[in-house]
């Protein structure tokens, strides 16, 4: 997990008392080395909770197989799957055998459709990345001027107005504002399609080329065909405008926060008194310093993304690994489930990880 | 030591939001002000909802009429019925109150396990401090919507009654959150412990873990607010977005917002607007209050934020820079700073200039 | 046409002919899943949906009729009481070139009883001993039972699609992928392009050469949706030119009303019903106070009192039609058992009716009614329609309902196990027989494991699937009906319609909404 901009409490005292050695900010020790090698170990128990949790979740709900076919098989065959599956075994046991086969990499194979989970994940995982990356672009371009701009105007209107709106963006429910949206873009002004991440005979031209990253825009762009790349972008737009306005939020608040927080530091006001204009304060000495927290969340927000698109893909069927959760969840499909929840446990915990490092070669403070 | 605020007020004036909403002014103070009042009018709607409501949420007739589907807006229904034939307003107005024993029970579980497993951690520290602060920060990695859905299934058995959908998802809400609450109180168990008049306390024979519990609890004052608010959007958000992926409450229950939208989505499109747009708006308020208060309150409780006039009062106090409303973006700087104390030294105040900056407040 | 392509425009079209705009090529949209292009691996819908257009059948429903006929067979005839011979047509071939062989034919039975999977419909294949290749065109099905007339219907059910032998495995299931790349099709269309439920590209197989005949549009791609509501933007905006299964009824009213678009109804095979469990329901034989006649008494004002042109009308706005018997309209042998006999008599509610029947028979009122349905199993308007039925039942405080909805995992667990005093199901037919909707329900061991029965209904049952003159066995399914009807195991009350929407320009549609339940992409063109 990553540490962040957050100044706790501990952090005020001036000077810590000898002995809260966990608290006080203890210059001495590590080394950067040492820190990454932390780190990277605090992946394997991550993991290992997560996978434990929702392991746990998914057997508390009775074995995949009734869950999946129970009705459709009579008992005596239904009994027979299940022993042959494995599940009428003691659940330790079970455990150990999961925890097992994960470590080989493998993550099961969904009892609906047959597919190992390591294949739904590589075949679904480049469309949530791919919507991630668009996400990522609308926040970027929206939230960090606009919490610059609200930073520089702090506590006036325009201040005022871009927080609110950031307020009232994270309170609509992101399939809300998409119906809205839908009925906005598509059906009154008819300028951009419903849904979906192309047209039919661009998804047939797409696969018939067979560029096959499965990202769409670089396969699109591959064909050499400007009206396959334009529709790949119409479509991309609602679903990025959704979920990144959402993350734009994020990132106004953490920029605004963050560039206010240091141009109240000892090395701003430094700075200010050596009569640097007020402007390239704001735009150098603050800056720098507030980049380090945001780094980390969008980091955070990347591994989030990865998870939680999970409404948005389902609004614009987006057919990527949230819609793809939310359809085994509906057919009960827990192998399918638990699988794709384990793997992104550990998308989660390495992209952590790697935030982690990034912050750390960013800024030379943690290399004490 | 900053662990008492300074001066000292009647007890009223000090209760957390309270307190924020003298000392602060201008924009802060509007939005503090427009949030207790949003919030306000949500949580009365909820408790007046059967003297508020024209019809029950499961209502299909009356004076043996049917009220019909899809009906417009009219003056038997101001906002029309919806296509299961149920009064839109009155399942909206039945619906707070779902969204509110949601909020309540999540929040009041939250607190209860987050504080008491924060306590523990702190104050015994060792190896099971660590083992928490671990398991603690993998949890909130977790979508709490995905577990919300397990939950769900787990709880209810696959029934979809009120009970279960409400539980199912204060669990969950609770599972995500404890670990804000663990890490908040943890730290300050953490401080307090090693702190001289907590020994001295011992020696006067009082209760070691009375003082604790009571000086972290005063001092979290500051913060908990905070998280409280975040937590009942996020309590508002994970159920709505239940109904909408199918996992809702039946009608014939109680009012939820969630499935009404869900059942709507064909009508939005037909040209029928009643049906989704009340439901929705009604949650965007809701959370758009708590967040508003959540906004303020962490506005205030953070000096470099603080609008500048009255910055200097309670200096020293800098509570988490990270009321980020939601689940996204609660995911950012909040609930990860656990992590800083795991490995003891080295330390990293990995903070940069915020902690620089509390340090000189 | 100029409509589609204009505001399919504003979403872009590209040039090379794939969309849906190029003179052969038809656009569908669906709500379909398939799980399993193997017919060994999937019994649903949507599998079978696509594999109704590109495997083979020895026997099918041509356009228009429930009854089947030889496909790509020449004769299908029973040569003795337990055997069913099928002459095949000379010189068929799949769509790579190997030959459609008897020897096909016996891999393809042979795997489908050998894999048996789970997901499977290998349990219709419950009357076949064996299957034997007499010759490259002759093949020999030696069943269990003498005279099972509905051994032909099973041919042409989802337990029916031939495959290749050179392509499929013998025991286990087969990947898509590998069947769409060994390109193991014969039936009107073949697969070009393949994206599990995003999209299938087809075209027109011309080597079929069935009873159905060639297919009227060269080449057809399917999109696949998630939320039927996007589906109905889509064809509504002219995105696709045909929307089938299944809109929100919703949806459906308001498209009626749109002129770029026409709305096809059809006859379905689809049927709702409420199950009683004999021993568990209001006096029951299981219950402290149980009674057979309070209970049938019961029964019957549940019948007397439910609303069906209601539940009908307002929440499927007439997307399913009232059913008054066990058997749906369409289909040879359907009845109006239940018309008569309850209610006003004219298929209406009759709240006082119910009322006497319970009194003459002592119920003391109202009587307590826990109601189960599955909230999302039979789509997403079931919380609507137990919303009526409760509010129907519960009319003069004749009953109180206590109604709950349970996920069908667990549903499905639970009503076998006598935990549901009554309850919501629905059936959609594995073939277009009466025998269908009779012989799973209402054998004393059935489907519905809810404790009915009734020896002369078992018996009917028992010789209508053995009788081969029509008309007599026509007169033994109403029979059947009829007493079934009297002891209402189950109350039927709805039926669903098939509905498809299509742009303007777009013919055929009615040719294929037939009460073969199977929708063929071939019969329709622009």
């Amino acid at each position: 997990m990553t540490s962040t901009t957050t100044s706790e409490p501990t952090d005020v005292d001036p000077a810590p008392l000898p002995g809260t050695t966990k608290t006080g900010p203890r210059k001495s020790g590590g080394g950067l080395g040492r820190y990454l090698l932390v780190r990277f170990l605090l992946i394997f128990p991550t993991i290992l909770i997560l996978v434990t949790t929702v392991f746990v979740m998914m057997r508390a709900t009775g074995d995949p197989i009734t869950a999946a076919l129970g009705g459709r098989l009579p008992p005596d065959q239904l009994a027979e799957r299940i022993h042959s599956a494995g599940y009428d075994r003691p659940v330790l046991v079970q455990y150990l055998d999961y925890l097992g086969s994960i470590l080989r990499g493998d993550f099961g194979t969904t009892i609906s459709d047959h597919r190992p989970v390591t294949e739904v994940l590589l075949t679904y995982g480049t469309a949530t990345l791919e919507l991630a990356a668009y996400a990522l672009v609308v926040a970027f371009l929206v939230g960090i001027p606009l919490g610059r701009i609200a930073a520089a105007r702090r506590d006036r209107g325009v201040d005022a107005t871009l927080r609110i709106s950031a307020v009232v963006v994270y309170a609509t429910p992101v399939f809300f504002a998409g119906i809205l949206l839908k009925l906005v873009f598509s059906v009154w002004l008819d300028w951009l399609p419903v849904a979906g991440r192309a047209t039919t005979g661009t998804e047939i031209q797409l696969q018939r080329h067979g560029a096959g990253t499965g990202i769409y825009l670089i396969d699109a762009i591959s064909t050499g065909d400007p009206a396959a790349v334009q529709d790949v972008l119409e479509h991309a737009i609602l679903p990025a405008l959704a979920l990144g306005l959402l993350t734009a939020g994020v990132f106004l608040r953490l920029v605004r926060t963050n560039v206010i927080g240091t141009l109240s530091t000892g090395y701003v006001e430094a700075a200010r008194s050596r009569g640097v204009h007020e402007r390239r304060l704001l735009r150098k000495h603050a800056w720098r310093p507030a980049l380090v927290p945001i780094i980390t969340v969008i980091g955070l927000q990347i591994a989030m993304l990865l998870a939680g698109a999970v409404l948005t893909e389902t609004t614009f069927e987006w057919k990527g690994l949230g819609f793809q959760l939310v359809q085994y969840l509906l057919a009960r499909d827990f192998v399918a489930v638990q699988g794709l929840v384990a793997l992104l446990a550990v998308i989660v915990a390495v992209t952590n990880f790697l935030v982690d490092v990034v912050a750390a070669l960013v800024d030379p403070r943690i290399r004490y | 030591m900053t662990t008492v605020i300074p001066e000292r007020a009647p007890l009223y004036k000090r209760l957390p939001v309270v307190h924020q909403l003298r000392t602060s002014v201008g924009l802060q103070r509007t939005m503090l002000v427009a949030g207790l009042v949003l919030t306000a009018i949500f949580v009365l709607t909820a408790i007046f909802a059967p003297l508020l409501a024209p019809y029950s949420w499961d209502q299909l007739r009356a004076g043996g009429e049917l009220f019909g589907a899809q009906q417009g807006p009219s003056a038997d229904h101001w906002l029309g019925t919806t296509v299961g034939g149920f009064d839109v307003l009155s399942r909206v107005i039945w619906g707070a109150r779902t969204a509110l024993l949601t909020i309540v029970i999540g929040v009041a579980l939250s607190i209860f396990l987050g504080v008491a497993i924060g306590l523990v951690s702190g104050y015994f520290g060792g190896w099971l401090d660590r083992v928490l602060v671990v398991i603690a920060d993998a949890i909130y990695a977790f979508p709490s919507l995905l577990l919300a859905i397990l939950a769900a299934i787990v709880i209810s058995g696959g029934q979809s009654s009120m009970w279960g959908g409400i539980l199912a998802t204060a669990i969950s809400i609770t599972v995500v959150f404890i670990p804000q609450y663990f890490r908040v109180i943890r730290a300050e168990a953490v401080r307090i412990k090693a702190e001289a008049f907590v020994e001295s306390a011992r020696v006067v024979g009082s209760s070691h873990t009375r003082i604790m519990t009571r000086h972290v609890l005063r001092n979290s004052t500051r913060t908990l607010p905070l998280i409280v608010t975040l937590n009942a959007g996020e309590a508002v958000l994970t159920l709505a977005g239940l109904g909408f992926l199918g996992f809702g409450i039946e009608p014939t229950e109680a009012g939820d917002w969630g499935y009404d939208l869900n059942k709507a989505l064909a009508d939005v499109t037909s040209g029928i607007w009643w049906t989704a747009i009340p439901p929705g708006v009604a949650i965007i308020l809701a959370v758009l209050g708590v967040s508003l208060v959540g906004e303020s309150l962490n506005d205030l409780a953070d000096p470099r934020l603080r609008t500048r006039r009255r910055a200097a009062a309670t200096a020293g106090v800098v509570g988490t820079t990270t009321a980020v409303p939601g689940g996204v973006l609660s995911a950012g700087p909040e609930g990860v700073a656990g992590m800083d104390d795991l490995e003891g030294p080295p330390d990293f105040p990995l903070s940069g200039p915020t902690a620089e900056d509390g340090e000189r407040a | 046409m100029g409509a589609l392509v204009l505001t399919a425009c504003s979403s872009n079209k590209d040039d090379d002919g794939a969309s849906g705009d190029g003179g052969g090529t038809l656009t569908i949209g669906t709500t379909d899943k398939v799980t399993s292009l193997d017919p060994a691996g999937s019994y649903d819908n949507g599998s079978f949906a696509v594999m109704n257009q590109v495997y083979p059948f020895l026997l099918n429903t041509p356009y228009g009729s429930p009854d089947v006929e030889p496909d790509i067979a020449e004769s299908a005839e029973f040569t003795g009481p337990t055997e069913y011979t099928v002459k095949l047509k000379a010189g068929l071939k799949w769509a790579n070139g190997h030959d459609l062989t008897s020897s096909d034919v016996k891999f393809t039975f042979d795997r489908q009883v050998k894999i048996a999977d789970e997901n499977g419909p290998s349990s219709l294949l419950y009357n076949l001993e064996s299957t034997e290749a007499v010759d490259p065109t002759t093949v020999v099905f030696h069943l269990k039972s003498k005279d099972d007339q509905i051994f032909p219907q099973i041919l042409s059910s989802p337990a029916g699609p031939i495959v290749d032998e050179e392509s499929f495995s013998p025991d286990a299931l087969t990947p898509d992928a590998d069947i769409v790349k060994a390109n193991a099709f014969a039936g009107q269309y073949e697969i070009t392009d393949y994206d599990l439920n995003n999209l299938v590209a087809y075209k027109a197989f011309d080597g079929y050469k069935g009873i159905l005949g060639a297919a009227k549009t060269a080449e057809v791609n399917v999109k696949y949706y998630a939320e039927a509501s996007n589906l109905k933007l889509d064809i509504q905006q002219g995105n696709i030119d045909v929307a089938f299964r299944s809109l929100a009824a919703t949806d459906i009213d308001d498209l009626r009303k749109d002129d770029k678009v026409t709305v096809v109804d059809g006859p379905g095979g689809e049927i709702r019903y409420i199950t009683f469990n004999f021993d568990t329901q209001p006096y029951g034989a299981k219950t402290p106070e149980a009674d057979p006649a309070k209970a049938l008494a019961v029964r019957q004002a549940v019948a007397d009192l439910i609303d069906r042109k209601a539940l009908s009308e307002q929440v499927y706005k007439g997307t399913y039609t009232p059913l008054y018997s066990y058997v749906p309209d369409g289909l040879t042998g359907a009845t109006e058992s239940l018309k008569g006999l309850y209610g006003d008599g004219q298929g209406g509610p009759d709240a006082a009716k119910a009322k006497k029947t319970l009194e003459d028979a002592g119920v003391t009122l109202p009587v307590q009614l826990k109601l189960q349905y599955s909230s999302e199993h039979y789509g997403p308007s079931s919380a609507d329609e137990y919303g009526q039925i409760k509010d129907q039942l519960q009319a003069d405080g004749i009953f109180a309902v206590d109604s709950k909805s349970t996920e069908w995992g667990q549903y499905s667990d639970d009503r076998v196990a006598d935990v549901y005093p009554a309850y919501q199901l629905g059936w959609f037919p594995d073939y277009s027989d009466a025998d269908n909707y009779l012989t799973p329900f209402f054998l004393t061991e059935n489907f519905l494991s809810n404790h009915y029965d009734n020896k002369q209904v078992n018996d009917l049952i028992l010789q209508q699937a053995t009788t081969a003159d029509a008309d007599a066995r026509t007169k033994l399914i109403e029979q059947i009906q009829d007493l079934v009807a009297k002891d209402l195991s189950t109350v039927p009350y709805l039926q669903g319609a098939q509905v498809a929407v299509v742009g303007k320009d777009v013919k055929g549609t009615e040719d294929t909404l037939d009460a073969s339940f199977k929708f063929r992409y071939a019969a329709l063109s622009k």
